[in-house]
């Protein structure tokens, strides 16, 4: 018994903590003795309330929902015309370039951002969210002083890539 | 009510008297009259692993028990190999079931990889394969095949699966609907609810205390297509944040897996639709 305990003692304390798991702990603690090797194994279930109450709603915010919904569709869908466009029309505008490098930088960070709502959600690791996404913005930010400084400086991304096309 | 009662039971102690014993059989069992009803027949001998945990012994991992049972005496579906395995071979193999034709889904689970119910599954009759029954994934199990399903439920209580209405009919009776109305609920109203598809879900494997599923969203969706209901405002504003519905990033295991032969990622997809309008 020693050995389980010491063996899961995080999920123990977790289970501590869990309104509803007090009474089947050495349940939990037995069930979940082999499950340290998963990343971010299933903590013990918790109902919060009665179970005639409803799950909560989660907060809605501006920024979040049906518009960023429809803005990310909106760059996805002009992704497709704009890197077809500047190759089919022959050619290679800088503010072409602009266009299409400034939605490739929010499509991608809409697309990280995502899968860390996804795989880092803030009720779990709170603290690993905050810092996927600000790790996320620098990475972001750095891409696109990058592409900026390959605009301005050097031929531009369409032109590169038509050069390594026709290398 | 006395005398009701002394007709009742005189009429029960005479029942077994019009039921000839020839009729009196225990569910989707073999009994020893019809065993080997065709002795030349060869036995189809399959072999079922089913996943095991008893929260009695909590100290014991979760463990695969194989069961074999010969498929021609055995019917059709895998409820009725279930049944027959929990009658005749053993009794502490735990499962819900009601309804057996489809319609309550309480015998959903995952059968070879699928979530499926288990009535509407029928046994693979290759029987050098072996069938893995396993519950349902990514859920609480209460023990062997039966998930804990509280939380789904207070999600679909929370998208208010009712009709909301403030303005009264005009003649006090009826809320009625053309029929073109009516048929948008078709392919909505159909869902048991048994979760099979939620539970194929990823997404709601991952996030499964705030994202809602394919079950909850094909049942909300239902109420916000329903012409009769007035709340269909505030329904969209329930549903408005990043959880809700936007983890849905149309894997669609949800419409692969539906028994019921459901879309549920087609309402989901009706759904964004709205809320982008509103």
């Amino acid at each position: 018994m020693a050995s389980i305990a010491r063996q899961s003692s995080p999920l123990l304390r977790s289970a501590f903590r869990a309104p509803f798991a007090t009474k089947n702990v050495a349940q939990v603690v037995a069930f979940h003795a082999s499950a340290k090797k998963q990343i971010l194994p299933p903590l013990p279930q918790t109902i919060q309330g009665t179970m005639n109450d409803p799950a909560p709603i989660p907060k809605s915010h501006p920024t979040e929902g049906s518009y960023h919904w429809t803005f990310e569709r909106i760059v996805s869908a002009g992704l497709v015309p704009l890197c077809i466009a500047p190759f089919a029309a022959g050619s290679m505008s800088p503010v072409m370039d602009a266009v299409i490098c400034s939605a490739i930088v929010v499509h991608s960070h809409i697309g990280f951002h995502a899968s860390i709502t996804d795989y880092f959600p803030t009720r779990r690791v709170p603290k690993t969210h905050t810092f996927m996404i600000w790790l996320l913005r620098a990475f972001t930010l750095s891409t696109a002083v990058g592409l900026y400084e390959f605009e301005t400086n050097d031929v531009g991304v369409t032109e590169a890539l038509r050069r390594v096309w026709n290398a | 009510m006395a005398a009701l009662r002394t007709t009742s039971r005189l009429f029960a102690s005479s029942k077994p008297l019009f039921r000839p014993a020839a009729f009196t059989r225990s569910y989707a069992t073999v009994d020893a009259l019809s065993q080997d009803p065709n002795p030349s027949e060869q036995p189809r001998v399959k072999t079922f692993h089913v996943y095991r945990w008893n929260p009695d012994q909590p100290t014991e991992k979760p463990k695969m028990q194989s069961y074999s049972l010969d498929l021609n005496k055995t019917g059709p579906m895998m409820l009725d190999a279930l049944i027959r395995i929990k009658n005749e071979m053993d009794p502490t193999l735990t499962f819900r079931r009601s309804c057996r034709e489809g319609i309550c889904g309480s015998c959903a689970m995952n059968i070879d990889g699928v979530n499926t119910l288990a009535c509407l599954c029928r046994i693979p009759t290759d029987t050098a394969k072996e069938s893995r029954i396993y519950p349902l994934p990514h859920t609480y199990v209460v023990k062997d095949l039966v998930p804990d399903l509280t939380y789904f439920y207070k999600q679909y209580k929370s998208i208010k699966p009712y009709l909301q209405r403030d303005t009264p009919t005009a003649d006090g009776l009826e809320n009625r609907q053309s029929p073109e109305e009516r048929k948008k609920l078709d392919g909505l109203y159909e869902c048991i609810l048994c979760a099979c598809c939620s539970t194929s879900c990823p997404s709601y494997w991952w996030n499964s205390e705030e994202y809602l599923g394919p079950a909850i969203l094909l049942q909300s969706y239902r109420w916000l297509a329903d012409s009769r209901d007035e709340k269909t405002a505030e329904r969209k504003a329930a549903l408005d944040n990043s959880m809700s519905v936007y983890r849905c990033h149309t894997i669609l295991n949800c419409s692969r897996t539906c028994p019921k032969g459901l879309n549920p990622a087609r309402a989901i997809a009706e759904i964004k639709k709205m809320m982008t309008a509103h």
